[in-house]
């Protein structure tokens, strides 16, 4: 195996922590509210999944309590920002903070035990296809599960009457209204579904990538997702390319390190950062069109 | 919804009162509370709640160390609380505190190991708080341009910095600043012993103490004294209307950010010369996104903001008396933070509705 073939698998399978969440992110903001509480969603379905899944020893239990950590997050998010009006940067933050003192508190006794983690499942035919077979077809079954979910949420998104309600509530809240459609219902199913997205991601790091737990082991994933979607102009292939943009800086820095290259892992981190800024900054103008509005406004109070 | 009944309730109690005195009760209640709340949760974790906020205080406020050092931590996240503040008037989400403070002390480093041996020390402290407040200023620059003249959202791209500062710090710090006589650990060669910041009066707090005092009174006065503090205002409250009346929005707005970001930059500094004296990974504990908290608490009033970071420096230094004390995990503080900060995000509809 190549150092290649070995960035881009574990860019896939790293990429896919970052997926996950962003997706649910992408939800979210589609339906006009950011969530910095991603992070607080993925801690929590890290903690969550990995705490069943050792005590139950099933690890389709872990991955259902993964699910819930997030979306509990996420139902709080939703709470403090659509039914009670509060600034939505705030309460991601506070939900941040919060789960990360949860989170350490209650993880402290799952430090230094051991699971089994998730296992490869190599799709038979699939993963014999020279190089690409490998990197796609011989991840976990989270990693499966996120190629489902891309074409499922591109779908929904853009084939269902689901979908247009989601983008109409992310554009114009008080349209759908207008037309007999509940805004603060469909935000608040948007942010609580989009945190169990997220808590998946902390379940596919905690009990798949790294097969272990912890404390403030997501060290800003959840952040990372909000990029991701910035990068995407909210576009669900474009999320996954751009999860698999971060994952694939990440795991090079190990492999390069690995075959003796010598490269700072810290610049090569920051790349996909400086991507997103320049991303943005030559879009911006032009994908003004693209932001859910309701999103432009809820995140900034001077329109220049 | 529960919590939205309970005011409900309370309204038949309070409808002789005025909507401040109603609203000032309403928000007592909920700090009562949340306090409860962390009271409950702590006593799960086997601690008793009035031990516990016997500690808190005890630790943090009460011996004239322990309020040093709640002093001393309460500099960065207070002026990084008014880098948020200051662009907040003009309308702008400024979540880039973290990067600032960060990039204030990378060039507190760079400065004060480059010309602080070969120079007295006054010379250095200067040169290093300017540098601090200098490249924290371009740090807070870059998303304010990215938003006046490209349109990219400064709450994303502030976000995004602060990675960037991060990978940044780390790069040097393991690799061109990396301490030779560090053992293996990661951090940069310590600043020269005069090149620090000075103690003041045989106690820990240095001089920083003090100019972080001189320039948040400075931030009070041109934030609610002065035509740029009422212009920010008004661009902040209606931008339209600030522009139609000749301001210069842009200009407005980049200032704010660059103000911020220099305050900041110099917490960072400040934090570095007079407290860490080296550079090394984890040196902000994400004190920027407690700022952010603090001036939310502090409703973008600079007073009241930086009692806010005075607080929150407090309940963030109380991790280690319960550790000691209690036996409960440091990190259970960011739990009371949350639930602090939880309280004016319910009731933000009744002030909306009291004003």
């Amino acid at each position: 195996m190549n150092g290649i073939e070995q960035t881009l698998i574990g860019g896939v399978s790293g990429g896919t922590s970052i997926l996950l969440p962003a997706l649910g992110e992408l939800i979210s903001e589609r339906a006009g509210v950011i969530n910095l509480g991603t992070e607080g969603a993925m801690l929590a379905g890290a903690l969550g999944s990995y705490a069943m899944t050792q005590s139950s020893g099933n690890i389709w239990l872990g991955i259902a309590a993964g699910i819930a950590g997030g979306a509990l997050v996420g139902l709080a998010h939703a709470w403090l920002t659509v039914r009670r009006g509060g600034d939505q940067i705030a309460s991601g933050l506070l939900l941040w903070f919060l789960a990360l003192g949860v989170t350490s508190v209650y993880g402290t006794s799952y430090v230094g035990t051991v699971i089994t983690p998730l296992s490869n499942i190599a799709i038979p035919g699939l993963h014999n296809i020279p190089w690409a077979g490998p990197i796609l077809f011989d991840q976990d079954i989270l990693v499966y599960a996120s190629y489902f979910l891309v074409g499922i949420i591109w779908f929904v998104f853009y084939r269902t009457r689901v979908g247009l309600t989601l983008r109409a509530t992310g554009e114009r809240p008080e349209v759908v209204a207008a037309t007999g459609g509940k805004p603060q219902l469909v935000q608040i199913a948007a942010i609580t579904i989009g945190a169990g997205l997220g808590g998946l991601g902390g379940a596919q790091l905690s009990i798949g990538y790294v097969g272990n737990w912890f404390n403030d082991m997501t060290s800003g994933y959840g952040f990372v997702a909000v990029a991701v979607v910035l990068f995407a102009a909210w576009r669900p292939v474009r999320v996954l390319a751009g999860a698999y943009l971060f994952g694939i800086v990440l795991a090079a820095a190990s492999v390069l390190q690995a075959h003796g290259v010598s490269i700072n892992q810290y610049l090569l981190d920051a790349m996909p950062y400086l991507a997103t800024l320049i991303v943005l900054a030559l879009f911006a103008r032009r994908g003004r069109s693209d932001t859910p509005e309701a999103l432009t406004r809820s995140l900034s109070r001077s329109g220049t | 919804m529960t919590a939205a009944g309970v005011p409900g309730r309370l309204s038949a109690v309070t409808d002789r009162l005025g909507d401040r005195t109603r609203f000032g009760l309403i928000v007592s209640l909920g700090y009562v509370v949340s306090l409860v709340v962390f009271g409950v949760f702590v006593a799960f974790k086997g601690a008793g709640a009035i031990s516990v906020y016997h500690t808190i205080i005890s630790s943090t406020l009460l011996n004239s160390d322990a309020l040093q050092q709640t002093v001393l931590r309460a500099v960065p996240i207070g002026l990084a609380a008014l880098a948020v503040t200051i662009p907040a008037r003009a309308g702008l989400v400024n979540v880039g505190g973290e990067g600032q403070l960060i990039m204030g002390a990378v060039a507190a480093t760079g400065v004060g190991v480059a010309v602080g041996p070969h120079v007295p020390g006054f010379v250095s402290w200067i040169a290093m708080c300017l540098a601090g407040a200098g490249l924290g200023a371009v740090w807070g620059a870059l998303p304010g341009v990215l938003r006046t003249w490209l349109g990219a959202s400064e709450a994303v791209t502030t976000l995004l910095l602060n990675f960037v500062a991060n990978d940044i710090m780390l790069y040097l710090i393991y690799q061109v600043w990396k301490d030779p006589n560090g053992s293996g650990q990661p951090q940069s060669r310590p600043l020269a012993h005069h090149a620090q910041l000075p103690k003041m009066f045989g106690s820990q707090l240095n001089i920083g103490v003090l100019i972080a005092v001189a320039v948040v009174a400075l931030t009070w006065y041109l934030l609610t004294r002065t035509s740029w503090g009422f212009q920010l205002r008004v661009v902040g409250g209606n931008v339209e209307a600030a522009r139609r009346s000749g301001l210069k929005v842009k200009t407005l707005l980049l200032s704010s950010m660059m103000a911020g970001g220099a305050l900041a930059g110099l917490g960072g500094a400040i934090n570095l010369a007079g407290v860490e004296t080296q550079l090394r990974p984890d040196i902000t504990l994400s004190f920027g996104y407690v700022a952010f908290l603090a001036s939310f608490l502090g409703r973008q009033k600079p007073i009241l903001v930086v009692g806010s970071a005075v607080l929150f420096s407090a309940v963030a230094l109380s991790g280690n008396g319960l550790q000691l004390n209690d036996g409960l995990d440091g990190t259970i503080v960011d739990v009371l933070l949350a639930l602090i900060v939880a309280v004016p995000l319910i009731v933000a509809k009744y002030r909306k509705r009291a004003s």
